[in-house]
């Protein structure tokens, strides 16, 4: 069975960290882009269709909680799932209340963050299921039931 | 009136006896020496608040006995009864330390004021030393506070920096680590060293995680968020996310909830996290078969939380370093040593106190008393 790759994007302003993690989600089967900052998060779901973000909540600049509000209020379809690097669970569930999937406390364990991360596609197929399953209705009253 | 001790000294049994029976009308009860040896010997075993001391006596004069007492109970306040018109006499044992002297005859009325202006100024003189004791203990208390909060300051930061570097780790040894999963790879030479190295690695980084993140859970409680807490309600929770460890080791957790139990104003989550943190040790002390009992009561106008194992007990040398962080007596890896140090931190923060007892092979138990209305501490963390 050929599985559909997630397009992942790492936000985080620690260079290593997200290479490393590119790097090993790539060698689990995901597409994996990565931004180094707030505004080039942004940047990028402008040009590319992502499906889960992996969002640092503490960054210089731009900072995760921030960088949420806008994905929440531009890409409304797109998941994120924050990644806490003090354990402080207020902001992230903080975070959740915002509408992010989940989160994660650094150093994540990998198999949380793949479960996490089908969830989180899951969750945005389900629901653009079901905005194609709505816009099908609506074509459907719009024409007035004649088939 | 207060209850004076008085010790009377003086060689003439008739003066000595008859001023004896007349303070007793009065309410004192005098105990009576007739040398300065009988008196010196009587002072070694009963406690006096003031002596009564004739200067002129054979043997060991008033003079010398008021230094021995001088020297031996500086607490004690000597009156000099000296001969009549011989105030030289009297001038040397205030010299010497005595409170004042009294010529022979003396006036009882004058004797008793005297008595009771020496009771006083030593009474005044406790108290002193007593808020003076006081303010050096609560001195100590605050510098051990702020240099535990110094540490915890540090501390925190230091794993906040630590868990980067450490997710870092964890995600390269986790990309060799799939990598070597891959078909192209499944006959390297060495393999199993580099699986096996990998996995030490990240067994290290897990055991790196779990320090820095209790370190931070220590000083995360700055936020607190106070609410009505019920109390048998949070119990039976926190039971229930031990109940499978003390089940799979044989041990019975027994709840008891004082009668008079309802709620309590505090930070559910931190006295969770303590219940946890406590309940869990006394698991791991706990041979299969033993009992560990918490109970809530009500204990004037506090709530005590009592939880009691039947475990091995902890020894006496190791009972004074158990809240100290990183103390620990798990072997390497299985205990980070920070558990009962966030477990009292946390109580500070709620305005507790904490007690431990313990007997060696009979069982451990630790007493925490919160405050039912708990004062400002709790409020520091709103900032």
């Amino acid at each position: 069975m050929v599985r559909i790759p997630t397009k992942v994007l790492l936000v985080d302003d620690e260079k290593d960290f997200v290479e490393m993690l590119s790097l090993r989600l790539q060698e689990a089967g995901e597409k994996v882009s990565a931004a180094y900052s707030g505004k080039e998060c942004l940047d990028i779901l402008e040009e590319s269709s992502i499906d889960v973000v992996v969002l640092d909540i503490k960054m210089p600049g731009m900072d995760g909680m921030e960088t949420l509000q806008e994905i929440r209020k531009r890409f409304p379809l797109v998941e994120v799932i924050m990644l806490t690097g003090h354990g402080s669970t207020e902001t992230a569930v903080e975070g959740m209340r915002l509408g992010a999937f989940d989160y994660l406390m650094k150093p994540a364990d990998f198999d949380d963050l793949t479960t996490k991360l089908q969830g989180a596609r899951k969750r945005k197929d389900a629901q653009e299921e079901r905005i194609r399953l709505a816009e099908a209705k609506l074509l459907m009253r719009k024409s007035g039931g004649t088939f | 009136m207060e209850k004076i001790r008085l010790l009377l000294v003086d060689d003439e049994n008739d003066f000595r006896r008859t001023v004896a029976k007349r303070l007793m009308k009065r309410g004192i009860n005098a105990i009576q020496a007739a040398s300065g040896e009988e008196c010196l010997d009587i002072l070694k075993n009963d406690p006096v608040d003031v002596v009564v001391l004739d200067v002129r006596m054979p043997g060991m004069d008033g003079i010398e006995t008021l230094h021995h007492i001088k020297k031996d109970h500086p607490e004690i306040e000597v009156i000099m009864l000296t001969g009549h018109a011989t105030t030289q006499d009297g001038m040397d044992g205030i010299k010497t330390g005595a409170f004042d002297y009294l010529s022979k005859p003396i006036e009882l009325e004058h004797l008793l004021r005297k008595v009771r202006q020496a009771h006083e100024k030593r009474v005044r003189r406790e108290e002193k030393q007593k808020e003076e004791d006081f303010r050096v203990k609560m001195e100590q208390q605050m510098i051990a506070t702020e240099r535990l909060a110094a540490l915890g300051t540090l501390a925190a930061g230091v794993a906040h920096e630590i868990n980067n570097p450490l997710a870092i780790i964890r995600e390269s040894a986790g990309w060799l680590a799939s990598i070597l999963t891959k078909d192209e790879l499944a006959h390297m030479p060495r393999k199993a060293d580099f699986e096996m190295a990998l996995g030490k690695i990240e067994k290290g980084v897990e055991r790196a995680r779990r320090i820095t993140h209790q370190l931070l859970g220590s000083v995360k409680q700055m936020d607190s968020t106070f609410s009505e807490v019920d109390l048998k309600k949070l119990l039976e929770e926190t039971v229930v996310l031990v109940q499978k460890e003390a089940v799979n080791k044989g041990v019975e957790i027994v709840q008891e909830i004082g009668p008079s139990i309802g709620t309590l104003w505090t930070d559910p989550y931190k006295l969770r996290q303590v219940l946890i943190n406590i309940l869990t040790n006394a698991v791991h002390a706990t041979e299969p078969g033993g009992r560990i009992t918490a109970t809530f009561e009500s204990v004037d106008q506090q709530v005590a939380l009592t939880i009691e194992d039947t475990g091995q007990g902890i020894p006496r040398e190791h009972l004074k370093k158990i809240f100290e962080p990183f103390f620990s007596t798990k072997p390497p890896g299985e205990g980070t040593g920070l558990g009962l140090f966030v477990t009292r931190s946390i109580i500070d923060k709620l305005g507790g106190e904490m007690d431990v007892e313990s007997q060696l092979g009979r069982g451990t138990r630790f007493c925490i008393k919160l405050p039912t209305f708990p004062h400002t501490e709790g409020d520091l963390g709103t900032k």
